[in-house]
């Protein structure tokens, strides 16, 4: 139980100064305000000089009542949709001990559609399914890690829908309305965001802690 | 036998009338009907609770009591029956049958205190005697008492000023007027007389009961002429007397038509105006069913502990106790959603729920969580964040008007289904509170207590509507605590105590109003119905 707290304060220290000196305005984990698209279709995040850009991911907490934010790099592309599923990508990967993925293991990402007035059609293999804990509160965190990571990264992206292999899904254990895009919800996430910066292979899905 | 009895009732009567602590204060005392005679039930408030002295029920209801000191428990003695008290426990035991009150008895230096409702849960049970606690219009009848209860509801609209009586049972009456006043005398013993609303005009300035006399007074204005008056059966039993009353001019003119008549109630053609709100042909505000949803069932599992507990048989187990418990200890309608290990659809629960006309919805669930770490009970209401620009319009909310018995038309808010629960929000959002905070009494509760979520199987429902995570079944202690009768019956107990708490707030009238999702000012002749 030490060794978590341990680290991601250490973490956390270490990110935070590192973040006040290169991000020092960047409001992570907030909503992206409209309007402003940047190059490779993120706002909110800082462009990286190697080819890299900042992304939150969400995990699940370690008492298991929240979401927990994380500022991750990930590869930067140019096309919105293609940025989209980066940033989906990093999310699905399990992320290294002892963070622990609100998504069920094995789940992967099918298709994804964005539509001109930024509703996101995410479609998912049924592992998030079957594999779910069928918890409510975990129900709640499979949804609103997905919904926020992308809504939260980028601004082309106001609202989600999840689908689950190519059809539309009334809920995913029994719980969550999906009838509809949903927007982000960070009332789900621990204030302030970790601000650990996690380096994500977009190809390998392998991840590890940036040296600072 | 009979001197022990005597002996103990006289000794624990002194032990009672010593003083009793600070921290309770005075309420309005109930009034006690027997067959002999009418007295004040002194009450007192103890920690938020209502109570009674038990002192004060030994002579109407002819208790004897011995107490142990040693084990904090008091045990009653009526005729046959033998009831055991045990002091900050909610169970009471009446003939060996267990008997749950929403709160515990209360023992303050050798003062016994109970709440309210065991005069009607407990003392209730006694055999070959009635006894009734009547909580709307504070009386306990006792005994083969006829204490008729008389629904006054005095409604203005337009030109007419009707006054409409509903007595049930059905009592014989005599309508007199008498230096300006109406007097309506009834045959009975007593009257339970429960007044709405009654906002006073010219031609009615006021409505009070007599105290000694089942008589109720009708001080009449100076806008008043004449009065016509007519009976008929009512629709849940009783008779319904309607009194109309007119202003002097207009009784002129009837004096000067050939045809004047003064028990005739309603000679002109129905217009619109004439009819009556819909409001009042409705029953008083009440909770009068539950609907009860078992989540989860047949091929749908839901969770599962590491012991391999499920939380469909969990959730089933809690809804039959629960009903069971609604059932006897309150008297009121349930319905189940399911009442076997069978596979139903979300929307079927709630759609079950609003065609039984359930007046409150409770769906039971069993938490998991990835982190075993993770436990405590969770309540949750419906948030809006989700449904929100599912504005009425873009919904195609719209108001109809439709034709009613006897002519005219009135408009009807036609609903989504999707949109049911939005009107209810400010009530569902109270009632997960009460369920929220009766629970953290009884079950360990997690951090997050009370929340909003888009949860589908709430979306439909036409009523206020909560759901219940009764603990997490991924943590092995909690999963033996949920599969245990003893949790279960905690679990039980918070809920009951839940219903009763927002049963009073409804019959009180301090529950939020409904939303009207189709413009801001409401319109009182507007029903609204799910589509």
């Amino acid at each position: 139980m030490n060794r978590p707290y341990w680290l991601y304060s250490l973490i956390g220290v270490t990110a935070f100064i590192a973040g006040w000196i290169m991000f020092a305005e960047l409001p992570a984990g907030r909503p992206p305000s409209s309007g402003e698209l940047a190059v490779g279709g993120t706002t909110t995040n800082q462009v990286t000089n190697d080819g890299l850009t900042e992304a939150t991911l969400f995990y699940t907490s370690d008492d298991g009542m929240r979401l927990v934010g994380f500022s991750s790099e990930i590869e930067r592309l140019p096309e919105p949709t293609a940025q989209a599923r980066a940033i989906l990508e990093a999310q699905l990967a399990q992320p290294p001990a002892p963070l622990l993925s609100p998504i069920p293991a094995g789940t992967r990402l099918l298709a994804i559609y964005v539509t001109e007035r930024g509703d996101a059609f995410v479609d998912l293999s049924e592992e998030i399914t079957t594999g779910h804990s069928g918890g409510s509160l975990d129900e709640l965190f499979t949804v609103y890690a997905i919904v926020n990571a992308l809504t939260s990264n980028l601004s082309a992206i106001n609202a989600v829908q999840i689908l689950v292999s190519g059809r539309e899904v009334d809920t995913l254990a029994g719980h969550v309305d999906l009838r509809r895009p949903l927007e982000a919800d960070l009332s789900w996430v621990a204030q302030p965001i970790a601000k650990s910066i996690l380096q994500f292979n977009h190809y390998s899905k392998s991840a590890k802690t940036r040296s600072v | 036998m009979q001197s022990y009895l005597v002996w103990t009732s006289l000794l624990t009567l002194s032990l009672l009338t010593v003083n009793q602590a600070e921290s309770q204060t005075t309420a309005t005392p109930l009034t006690l009907i027997t067959t002999e005679r009418q007295a004040l039930l002194p009450t007192v408030i103890i920690d938020g609770e209502r109570m009674v002295a038990l002192s004060d029920l030994a002579t109407p209801f002819g208790l004897a009591f011995a107490s142990d000191q040693q084990t904090s428990r008091l045990t009653i003695i009526q005729g046959e029956t033998v009831f055991v008290l045990t002091a900050d426990d909610g169970i009471v035991s009446v003939g060996g049958r267990l008997v749950s009150l929403p709160t515990p008895p209360v023992e303050r230096d050798g003062a016994w205190f109970v709440p309210i409702d065991f005069i009607g849960q407990a003392l209730a049970l006694i055999p070959n005697q009635r006894v009734e606690l009547r909580r709307r219009s504070e009386l306990v009848v006792v005994g083969d008492v006829l204490v008729p209860q008389v629904v006054a509801r005095y409604n203005r609209d337009g030109s007419q000023s009707r006054l409409r009586i509903v007595i049930t049972p059905t009592s014989e009456y005599d309508l007199e007027l008498a230096d300006n006043r109406l007097i309506l005398t009834l045959e009975a013993d007593a009257l339970d007389l429960v007044v709405p609303e009654f906002v006073p005009d010219g031609k009615l300035t006021e409505l009070h009961q007599d105290e000694d006399r089942p008589r109720l007074t009708l001080d009449l204005g100076e806008d008043f002429g004449r009065y016509t008056a007519s009976d008929n059966p009512a629709l849940g039993g009783g008779t319904e007397l309607i009194i109309d009353l007119h202003t002097a001019e207009l009784a002129n003119s009837a004096n000067s038509s050939p045809s004047s008549d003064t028990e005739s109630p309603a000679e002109a053609a129905v217009t619109e105006t004439d009819l009556p709100s819909l409001s009042i042909l409705s029953a008083p505000p009440s909770i009068r069913a539950i609907a009860i949803d078992p989540g989860h069932g047949g091929e749908d599992t839901g969770t599962r502990g590491p012991g391999g507990a499920l939380e469909k048989d969990i959730t089933l187990s809690v809804a039959r106790l629960l009903q069971g418990a609604i059932e006897r200890q309150l008297g009121l309608r349930v319905v189940l959603t399911r009442t076997g290990d069978t596979t139903i659809a979300l929307d079927e629960r709630a759609a079950f729920a609003n065609n039984n006309r359930a007046d409150l919805f409770i769906s039971l669930h069993v938490n998991a969580s990835v982190r075993e770490t993770a436990t405590g009970a969770e309540v949750f209401h419906l948030s809006l964040n989700e449904y929100d620009e599912a504005s009425p319009g873009s919904f195609g909310l719209s108001s109809q008007p439709i034709s009613v018995v006897g002519g005219g038309s009135r408009s009807l808010d036609i609903v989504p289904w999707e949109l049911a629960q939005l009107r209810f929000a400010d009530q569902s959002a109270r009632w997960a509170e009460i369920l929220s905070d009766e629970l953290s009494r009884r079950v360990p509760m997690s951090q997050r207590g009370l929340q909003q979520a888009p949860f589908r199987v709430l979306v439909g429902t036409n009523m206020p509507a909560a759901l219940i995570e009764m603990g997490y079944i991924s943590n092995p202690v909690q999963e033996t605590q949920l599969s245990s009768n003893a949790f279960q019956s905690n679990v039980v107990q918070g809920l009951i105590r839940s219903i009763v708490r927002y049963r009073e707030e409804v019959e009180r009238g301090v529950q939020p109003p409904i939303r009207n999702l189709n413009s801001p000012a409401e319109n009182s002749q507007t029903r609204s119905v799910v589509r």
